[in-house]
C-alpha cells in the first residue's frame, strides 16, 4: 500500500503513502536528533517517578530493606519497558516526551499502530542502546530511507514529525496592493512557469522570517535570492530592479508565484 | 496555477475545520470506535479533502496549505482504517490468562528452532567441557570469576555456611531481583539479536554453553559432581531451558527478516515472539526466586539428594508444561506454512 521511497529535500526525510483510494500523502519523518531529545525526557521522568515510589517502597518495607530493594530494582526494570509499550499502545503511538516533541509512532503503513507493536519496538532496545547510548539504533536509524532503527524495522513501525500546522493565514505578499511586476506580463508569465513549489516556500521562508535573521544575514540571503532569480529564473529590466529593494523584489515574486490569478 | 487559492481556501475551509473537529473528537475518545453516523460524515469529509489536497498539488504552489491538508488526510485516513482493539477486549481476564496456555503452544509451533538452540548450546558445552578436560589451564580463561576456579574451596566455604550473612534473607531478596533482571536481559538481548540474522544469538547461546560445560566438567573432575548439581539443578531447571527459549525466540525472528517481505505475517509472528518473551520472562522470574533463596542453601541445611529431587521434579513439570498444556499442534500453524492474515 505504500511505497517505501522517501525524499529528501533538504535535510526532511519523508514517507509518501498512497491509500486505497488513490490519494497519496506525505509523512514527515522524526530524525534522530528530537527522538533522542523525546527519549532523554521520558527517561528523566521515568526515573522521577521510580525515585518517588523507592521512597514510598522504603517507608513500606522499613523493616526489610532488603525486600525493599527487591521491589524497586523488580519494578523499575518493568518500568523500563512498560513504560514505552503501554503509553504507545494505549496514547496512540505518543510517550509523554514524543508528546511534548511532537512526536509520534505510527504503522509504517500511514496506520495508528497496534499495541504488539507497540512492545515489540520497546523490547527491542536491548539491541539498539548497544554498545552504549543507542549507538546501534542511531546507526540503523541514519542508514533507513524511513529513519527507522531495528526496532522499528522489526515492528514496522515509523516515527513522524507532527508540528502543530493550521490553514496557512494571509501573506503579506498577497496583502499588497500594487505589484510593480504585474507591468511585465511576459517575464511574470516566465517566472510562474519555471518557478516550483520548493523555490515559492524558499522565498516565502526568507520573508516570513525576516525579523529572526540578523541584518547582516538577512541582506545576505534576500541578495543572494534575488540574484539568482535574476540570473536563473526570469530577469526582470534594470530600471525596475535598481528601485527596488531586495526584500520589496522578492515581496513581488512572491505574490508572482503564490497569490491568487485575481491580482492579475 | 490554474486554482485561485484564496477563493478556494476561503470557499473549503469551513469544511476543514468541521473535518479537524471530528477528528479532534474521535482522536480524544479512549476506544476510538466510531458510530455509524460519524463514520459515514468522517469518510465524505475524509474524500472531499483528498480531493482539496490533489487539487492543491496539481493547481497551486502552496507548500504551506499542502502541508495542512496532508495532515488533515492522514489523520481522516488513520480514524477510518484502523480497527483498534475495545476497551472490554482489553480487560477482560481471561485474555490475560491465555498467556499461560498460549506460551506452550507458541513454543511447539517454533520447536525446530528451540531445537537449533539446544544444538548450539550442546555445541558450547561441549567444547568448554573437552576444553577443561583436556587442558586444566583453560580454566582461568574460560572461567572468569573467581568462586567458579576453586570449587574445593567454594564447597568448604558453603558447607560451613561462611557465605550466608545473620541477615540472609535481605540479602536473598536482593540477590534475587538481581537474578530475575540480569536474567531476563540477557534472554532478551538473545531473542532481540534475531535481527543479526541469529549469529548475534548463536554467539550468545555458544558462549553460555562453554561457560556451562566448563563449570561442569570442573566441578566433576575434582569430585564435586553432586555438590554442582544440586547448587545449579534448582534454578537451572528453568533457567538454562528459558536461555533456550531466548534462543528460540531469536531465531524465530531472523528466520522471519530473512523471508520476503510479502511473505511474512508479520502481526501473527509478533505476537509469537511476544508470547515466547512472556513465558521465558515468567520462567526467570521463578528461577530467580530459587537461585535466590533455595539454591544457595547446602548440605547440612539442605541435602544435596533433597536439592536434585527438588531439580528433576521442576524439570519434569517443565516438560509436561510446555508439552502438554493448551491446543494440540496442528499442521495448519506449522512454521513453514504460507502466511494468513488472522482476523
Amino acid at each position: 500500500m505504500n511505497n517505501f521511497q522517501s525524499s529528501r529535500l533538504s535535510t526532511i526525510a519523508e514517507l509518501t503513502i498512497a491509500t486505497p483510494e488513490g490519494v497519496l500523502f506525505r509523512l514527515p519523518l522524526a530524525g534522530p536528533a528530537p527522538r533522542l531529545y523525546a527519549m532523554l525526557l521520558d527517561i528523566a521522568i521515568v526515573l522521577a517517578g521510580i525515585n518517588g515510589l523507592g521512597y514510598l517502597v522504603y517507608l513500606i518495607f522499613a523493616k526489610a530493606p532488603g525486600f525493599a530493594v527487591m521491589t524497586i530494582t523488580l519494578t523499575e526494570f518493568a518500568i523500563g519497558f512498560a513504560y514505552g509499550a503501554l503509553l504507545e499502545g494505549f496514547w496512540n503511538g505518543q510517550t509523554i516526551g514524543k508528546r511534548l516533541f511532537h512526536l509520534r509512532v505510527i504503522d509504517q503503513s500511514g496506520l495508528p499502530l497496534r499495541i504488539e507493536q507497540a512492545w515489540v519496538r520497546n523490547l527491542m532496545r536491548t539491541v539498539d542502546a548497544l554498545p552504549l547510548a543507542y549507538l546501534v539504533g542511531g546507526i540503523s536509524a541514519l542508514s533507513s530511507p524511513i529513519m527507522q532503527r531495528f526496532g522499528d524495522r522489526v515492528a514496522g513501525t515509523l516515527v513522524v514529525r507532527e508540528t502543530p500546522l493550521a490553514a496557512p493565514a494571509e501573506e503579506a505578499s498577497s496583502r499588497q496592493k500594487y505589484n510593480s511586476f504585474t507591468d511585465y506580463p511576459v517575464i511574470v508569465m516566465s517566472l510562474r512557469r519555471a518557478g516550483t513549489p520548493e523555490l515559492a516556500g524558499l522565498i516565502q521562508d526568507a520573508l516570513r522570517r525576516r525579523d529572526d535573521l540578523a541584518p547582516y544575514a538577512r541582506r545576505e540571503i534576500y541578495r543572494q535570492l534575488v540574484t539568482y532569480l535574476q540570473t536563473e529564473i526570469a530577469p526582470f529590466p534594470d530600471e525596475l530592479v535598481e528601485i527596488l529593494s531586495d526584500e520589496q523584489y522578492l515581496t513581488n515574486a512572491a505574490g508572482v508565484l503564490l497569490a491568487s490569478q485575481r491580482t492579475w | 496555477m490554474i486554482l485561485d487559492l484564496q477563493r478556494f481556501q476561503a470557499q473549503e475551509q469551513p469544511r476543514w475545520d468541521k473535518l479537524e473537529s471530528l477528528l479532534a473528537q474521535l482522536e480524544s475518545r479512549p476506544d476510538r470506535r466510531l458510530k455509524p453516523g460519524e463514520a459515514e460524515l468522517l469518510q465524505e469529509h475524509y474524500a472531499q479533502t483528498a480531493a482539496d489536497l490533489s487539487r492543491v498539488i496539481h493547481g497551486a504552489l502552496a507548500p504551506e496549505l499542502r502541508q495542512y491538508l496532508e495532515r488533515l488526510v492522514a489523520r481522516a485516513y488513520a480514524e477510518l482504517y484502523y480497527t483498534p482493539p475495545t476497551r472490554s477486549e482489553l480487560w477482560q481476564p481471561r485474555r490475560w490468562l491465555r498467556i499461560f496456555t498460549a506460551f506452550p503452544e507458541a513454543f511447539r509451533r517454533q520447536s525446530p528452532y528451540f531445537a537449533l538452540a539446544v544444538l548450539i548450546t550442546i555445541l558450547g558445552s561441549a567444547l568448554g567441557g573437552l576444553a577443561v578436560r583436556y587442558d586444566p589451564a583453560s580454566v582461568n580463561v574460560l572461567l572468569p570469576a573467581e568462586y567458579l576456579r576453586n570449587p574445593g574451596v567454594r564447597v568448604q566455604q558453603d558447607e560451613k555456611g561462611q557465605n550466608r550473612h545473620l541477615d540472609s534473607v535481605q540479602i536473598e531478596a536482593e540477590f534475587s531481583a538481581q537474578l530475575i533482571t540480569h536474567n531476563i536481559q540477557v534472554a532478551l538481548l538473545a531473542a532481540a539479536l534475531g535481527v543479526t540474522f541469529g549469529i548475534g544469538t548463536a554467539l550468545l547461546l555458544f558462549e553460555n554453553g562453554v561457560l556451562l560445560g566448563a563449570v561442569a566438567v570442573h566441578y566433576t573432575q575434582q569430585g564435586f559432581g553432586l555438590f554442582v548439581t544440586a547448587w545449579l539443578l534448582p534454578h537451572g531447571a528453568f533457567e538454562i531451558p528459558s536461555i533456550l527459549i531466548a534462543g528460540q525466540a531469536g531465531f524465530f525472528l531472523a528466520r522471519l527478516l530473512l523471508r520476503r517481505r510479502e511473505d511474512r505475517n508479520m502481526r501473527q509472528s509478533m505476537r509469537e515472539w511476544l508470547m515466547l518473551i512472556a513465558g521465558l520472562a515468567m520462567m526467570l522470574v521463578w528461577a530467580g526466586t530459587m537461585e535466590a533463596f533455595f539454591s544457595q542453601h547446602q548440605a547440612p541445611v539442605l541435602p544435596y539428594g533433597f536439592k536434585v529431587a527438588v531439580g528433576a521434579s521442576e524439570l519434569l513439570l517443565l516438560t509436561i508444561y510446555l508439552l502438554l498444556v493448551g491446543r494440540s499442534e496442528t499442521g495448519a500453524d506449522a512454521p513453514t506454512s504460507p502466511p494468513t492474515e488472522c482476523k
